[in-house]
């Protein structure tokens, strides 16, 4: 009788797990289909790195004190600084290699003038290992409409 | 309404008057027939083969809370298309110390096999290639032929998980052969006829479905036959954890694609097996019989993947023991009582 009831209980416990995948095969599969739908990345998330302009004025909040630039701890921001007209301190040239940077948030955190960000956008891959390389023009682009929300 | 078979009598009596208007000899119109015959079987060999190995990555993907193939058409079902076509024009390699023509005809053997069984299928209301009267009997002598393929494969391929893997098939497919036929021996017992045709003629109504008479035979017939097509949980001959591929290893390109082609030809010529056993055939209300009868087989089918998407897979000495020391008595017991009481 031994040998019964173990066929019973072994087509039972086989029809346990028959029931669990069939449960799954009529729920939703969770794949995000990636190039089609996109995740909403979450406001703080580290992304790309971004410079922070004036909304009024449309200038770039940098006064390139080089803070963020000694802090970096792979050197992945280069700095040069200029005087504009008004004898203003401005950067000349603000260079990220993204290639470089490992989204650690320290620029960020280090900026007192609230110019430089992580922004939650994420896909710039390139062909050319030199597109990684992010200019002024292009970080100012980056950075463009996010505002500035520090702790928040 | 929609059956097929009137069909397919008055295409030959068409044919018929068109050769002796024309005074050719009759035989010619049979030859002719048989060709045509053997390559509607083949399309729709093939047209299954398609569907079926979607249908299985669609399954297995649902199981998993994946997709499945999603971008080539609507819900991927141009992939396996794409995927025959690749392999067909694939280079088509032989490994250097292979034995050359073991290894060519090995996978042709398989394919044929699997293709052969198809003539004794009852697709719908008098739509079968040869209603045999040994039927059943053919079938399963003709699909036996696998085992000489795979060992071939195996042995010709000249690599040990190649090999390792013949001989799993070969003792596994050998193994369960045994149960299978005893458990087809109550429905034979029962319906006093090898032929497939009056063995669905025989279970009209839905009572009299062999199914509620021999519900053990349908499970033992269940169990051997995937066994017999080397599916999860019985295919330890390609596990690919342990073995690689198995006796597929060395092969690629339309040899594989052959390989592949009968082991899902093989997946529904058992399910079809079953469906004029045990379900009835091509018995139904309302709907054309034919149509019946893909219905009930694409469902055991989907059992047959079901039961692969959950179960794990059983070790070799496990698989030897529940055949000989379990399902053969079962199906013995199963004879004996079906013979005493029928």
């Amino acid at each position: 009788m031994n040998i019964v009831k173990r066929t019973i209980d072994g087509i039972y416990n086989l029809l346990k797990g028959m029931k669990v995948t069939i449960r799954y095969f009529f729920k939703p599969a969770i794949t995000l289909q990636y190039p089609k739908e996109r995740w909403t990345m979450p406001e703080r998330s580290r992304g790309m790195v971004g410079l922070l302009s004036d909304p009024e004025t449309g200038k770039l909040n940098c006064t390139a004190c080089l803070i963020c630039m000694r802090n970096c701890p792979v050197r992945a921001i280069q700095i040069t600084q200029k005087k504009d007209e008004a004898g203003k301190r401005v950067p000349d040239e603000f260079v990220i290699e993204a290639g470089l940077c490992i989204y650690c948030g320290i620029c960020e955190e280090s900026c007192p003038f609230n110019a430089i960000k992580m922004i939650p956008k994420y896909e710039f891959s390139t062909y050319d290992k030199k597109q990684l390389t992010h200019k002024k023009e292009r970080l100012a682009d980056i950075g463009k409409g996010s505002k500035y929300n520090k702790w928040s | 309404m929609l059956e097929l078979d009137q069909l397919f009598k008055n295409i030959y009596l068409w044919g018929e008057n068109l050769f002796t208007q024309w005074g050719i000899p009759l035989f010619w119109l049979e030859l002719l027939g048989m060709l045509i015959v053997a390559v509607i079987i083949l399309a729709f060999m093939s047209l299954s083969v398609l569907f079926l190995v979607w249908w299985e990555r669609k399954v297995s993907g649902h199981m998993q809370s994946r997709f499945g193939p999603m971008r080539t058409g609507w819900h991927g079902w141009l992939q396996t298309i794409i995927d025959a076509i690749k392999l067909i024009l694939k280079e088509d390699t032989t490994p250097g110390t292979a034995d050359k023509i073991g290894f060519l005809i090995a996978p042709i053997i398989v394919f044929v096999s699997a293709f052969m069984a198809y003539i004794c299928i009852p697709f719908g209301k008098g739509l079968i290639v040869k209603d045999l009267n040994i039927g059943i009997l053919y079938i399963l002598a003709i699909t036996t032929f696998t085992v000489i393929g795979l060992l071939t494969a195996g042995w010709c391929s000249n690599n040990k998980f190649s090999v390792l893997g013949g001989f799993r098939s070969a003792a596994q497919i050998i193994s369960y052969e045994v149960p299978l036929t005893l458990s087809i021996l109550g429905v034979v017992i029962l319906s006093q006829t090898l032929s497939m045709q009056s063995i669905v003629n025989s279970q009209k109504h839905i009572w009299e479905w062999y199914i509620f008479r021999q519900p053990i035979g349908f499970l033992i017939y269940l169990v051997a036959a995937i066994a017999e097509i080397n599916r999860v949980p019985f295919d330890i001959p390609e596990a690919e954890q342990e073995l690689v591929a198995g006796f597929n290893v060395e092969y690629s390109g339309i040899k594989f694609a052959m390989f592949f082609f009968a082991e899902f030809a093989n997946l529904f010529l058992v399910s079809a097996i079953a469906t004029t056993l045990f379900l009835g055939g091509w018995n139904g209300p309302l709907l054309p019989s034919w149509i019946w009868f893909f219905i009930k087989s694409f469902f055991l089918v989907f059992v047959i993947m079901w039961f692969k998407w959950t179960f794990p897979r059983l070790r070799v000495d496990q698989l030897m023991g529940f055949a000989w020391k379990f399902l053969l008595p079962l199906a013995f017991i199963n004879l004996i009582l079906t013979g005493l009481f029928a």
